[in-house]
């Protein structure tokens, strides 16, 4: 690939996207600011990988009128779940949403983690709603057997979101808030800095505010593991045409809806790359 | 029993099937959307801005939403001429579709290039000379604000080909007339407009700009009134057709710029939010001529009352 992607290699939104009218089964607050929202999405659940996200429609009028991208947090059946924070006109919409209200989604979409196949121990670190792509992942890794070992970080331990989805599948769950309100007082740095250490991991999978990621990235580059991030961009379309999700990378300009949202750490130009504005 | 209406348009020496295409840079070459449109049912498919060599576009952020509407200082970000023969073309050979290239530049001689390297290639159906782009330094919309400056990219282009000649036409001028009238004389089969307006958001929280670039182009609903507006008053002002858009999300909307004087109507913006917006909007052209009993679709041209 050259320096300006274009319509590149990989191509369009994998071919199995679609366009999927979807019923809301349930929209509860989980938290201060956080909602779980589930949704009866048989095409999105029955071919999503983890990591990789929907294109949201929250409202039908036209005062604000771009779909807002959410990760899948797990797919169960023909049901998604959706880990989401309450930030600007769109989340706020969401909040509100009932059971009749008029939703669709383009899914599923984008690159999602890639799982080696010999892989024995992995360690998972999330920042906060960083936790929304890495429950489904946390639950395929351990089916095929991986020991997974789970770094959380949040500004209070009522903000630890997805929790139990992992610790359903590890007891070897480690805790970061920056109150210490539970775990180690703290980034979730601090504790996944040991962990490296101690631990002979394969594989990192992280996803969190991108100063932490581009962090995390740093301590695996040092201690030579392979890290994987998912990165948020700006999305109009979500699909690879409109180039507003770009990110730097060593190979050019990729597009984070397409080639993305996960990336190899390693492969990210960190020093370019943008920070979202509310994150 | 009633005769289906004919929805056929033509503009210069291309006769589209209906008039819907897709507005440059929403689009891409189509290949995102084969998934959600039937491409065989587009007026054409008009590509993302290519250059003779490749552009790495703006920083990020490149886009912002706003009320009704969004800002983007995308930048034409496009990998150049030869990957664009390569892959979109022989893409879009295999498709039953017209092809409209949407060429940008930075200099007068490099659009013309453009035109000249695909002059001899029967893929490419017409061109769009984009004028009009408010993301660029140099290029853009600084020939499409002028009207010296606009006639000699066109003239330049008209000479290097004999295919279909579109120009499109940018809003942030204070007579567009001028600049369309400017064009025609140099040789444009067709005028298209408009491109985005030009505007900025702010965030309040940071006190910075929401784009990396500080400004950048509006589009969406936010622009329609703009839009029509401006069609109508260069339909009043040139013989050639014209290919309306700004805003454009339903029929409603396209009957709505054909009324006031566009020949074919293209979709931008409306892509992003439903994928499936030009097809919605073929059904419902096709809905509406039937129960007007219309004969033709281009009896809607210019048809407004005033
Ligand atoms: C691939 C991907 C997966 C994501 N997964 C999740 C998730 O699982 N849970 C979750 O809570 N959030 C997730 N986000 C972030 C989420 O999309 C934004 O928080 C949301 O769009 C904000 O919308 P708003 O209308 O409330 O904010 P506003 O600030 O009002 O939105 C204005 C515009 O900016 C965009 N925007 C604002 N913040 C972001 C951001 N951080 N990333 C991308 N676009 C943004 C909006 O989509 C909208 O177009 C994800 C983002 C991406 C790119
Ligand atoms: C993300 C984006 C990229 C665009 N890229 C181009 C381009 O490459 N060339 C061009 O002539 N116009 C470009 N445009 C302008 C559109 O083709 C169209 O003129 C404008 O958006 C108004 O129509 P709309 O309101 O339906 O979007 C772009 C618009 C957007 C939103
Ligand atoms: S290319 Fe449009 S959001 Fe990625």
């Amino acid at each position: 690939m050259t320096g300006c992607c274009g319509t590149g290699e990989k191509g369009h939104a994998g071919d199995q996207s679609s366009l999927e009218r979807v019923d809301l089964l349930s929209n509860e607050r989980i938290a201060e600011g956080v909602g779980l929202m589930i949704l009866h999405a048989p095409h999105t659940a029955s071919l999503v990988e983890p990591g990789q996200f929907v294109h949201l429609r929250v409202g039908r009028g036209r005062d604000f009128i771009l779909r807002r991208p959410f990760s899948v947090h797990r797919a169960h059946g023909e049901q998604i779940e959706i880990l989401y924070q309450v930030l600007g006109t769109g989340t706020l919409a969401m909040a509100e949403l009932g059971c009749s209200d008029d939703i669709d989604l383009i899914g599923p979409l984008g690159h999602g983690w890639d799982v080696p196949e010999n892989i024995d121990h992995a360690l998972i670190v999330t920042g906060g709603l960083g936790a929304a792509p890495l429950g489904g992942l946390a639950e395929k890794l351990a089916a095929q057997g991986v020991a997974v070992t789970v770094a959380m970080g949040a500004p209070t331990q009522e903000r630890l979101v997805g929790r139990d989805v992992f610790e359903a599948v590890t007891r070897r769950v480690v805790i970061a808030t920056d109150d210490g309100s539970e775990g180690e007082k703290g980034f979730v740095t601090g504790p996944v800095a040991r962990l490296l250490d101690e631990g002979s991991y394969d594989m990192v999978y992280a996803c969190g505010p991108e100063v932490m990621q581009r962090e995390i990235a740093s301590m695996c580059a040092k201690a030579d593991v392979p890290c994987q991030v998912s990165l948020e961009r700006l999305m109009a379309c979500g699909i690879g045409v409109c180039l507003s999700c770009v990110v730097s990378t060593k190979d050019g300009l990729k597009r984070a809806c397409v080639d993305g949202p996960v990336f190899d750490a390693g492969e990210v130009c960190w020093d370019a790359s943008e920070i979202p504005p509310k994150h | 029993m009633t005769v289906a209406t004919d929805l056929s348009v033509t503009i210069g020496s291309l006769k589209l099937r209906n008039p819907v295409v897709t507005a440059s840079g929403t689009f891409a070459s189509g290949r995102e959307y084969a998934n959600f449109v039937d491409l065989s049912r587009l007026g054409a498919v008009v590509t993302k801005g290519v250059s003779l060599k490749p552009w790495a576009g703006n920083a990020s952020p490149r886009i912002a939403e706003t009320s009704c509407g969004m800002l983007n200082s995308i930048g034409l970000q496009n990998p150049g001429l030869d990957v664009f023969t390569q892959k979109d073309l022989g893409w879009l050979e295999t498709q039953d579709v017209p092809v409209i290239v949407n060429v940008s530049g930075h200099t007068v001689e490099e659009y013309a290039e453009v035109c000249r390297k695909l002059d001899g290639d029967r893929r490419v159906d017409a061109f769009e000379i984009n004028i009009s782009c408010p993301n660029v330094d140099s290029g853009g919309m600084v020939f499409g604000t002028s009207c010296p400056e606009a006639a000699s990219v066109v003239s330049a282009c008209r000479e290097a080909t004999s295919k279909t000649l579109i120009v499109k036409l940018s809003p942030n001028v204070t007579d567009i007339t001028e600049i369309a009238r400017a064009v025609v004389d140099a040789g444009a089969d067709c005028v298209s407009l408009i491109n985005t307006l030009l505007g900025m958001a702010v965030d309040a929280d940071t006190r910075r700009p929401k784009l990396a670039r500080v400004v950048g182009g509006l589009s969406g609903p936010a622009i329609k009134p703009v839009a029509l507006r401006m069609v109508w008053q260069v339909a009043n002002a040139v013989e050639v057709p014209i290919i309306g858009m700004g805003g454009i999300a339903d029929a409603q909307d396209a009957i709505e710029f054909m009324l006031a004087g566009a020949t074919a109507v293209a979709v931008g913006t409306a892509n992003f939010v439903d994928p499936t917006s030009t097809m919605r909007i073929v059904d419902g052209l096709t809905e509406y001529a039937h129960s007007r009993e219309l004969h033709k679709i281009t009896e809607l041209i210019g048809a407004l009352e005033v």
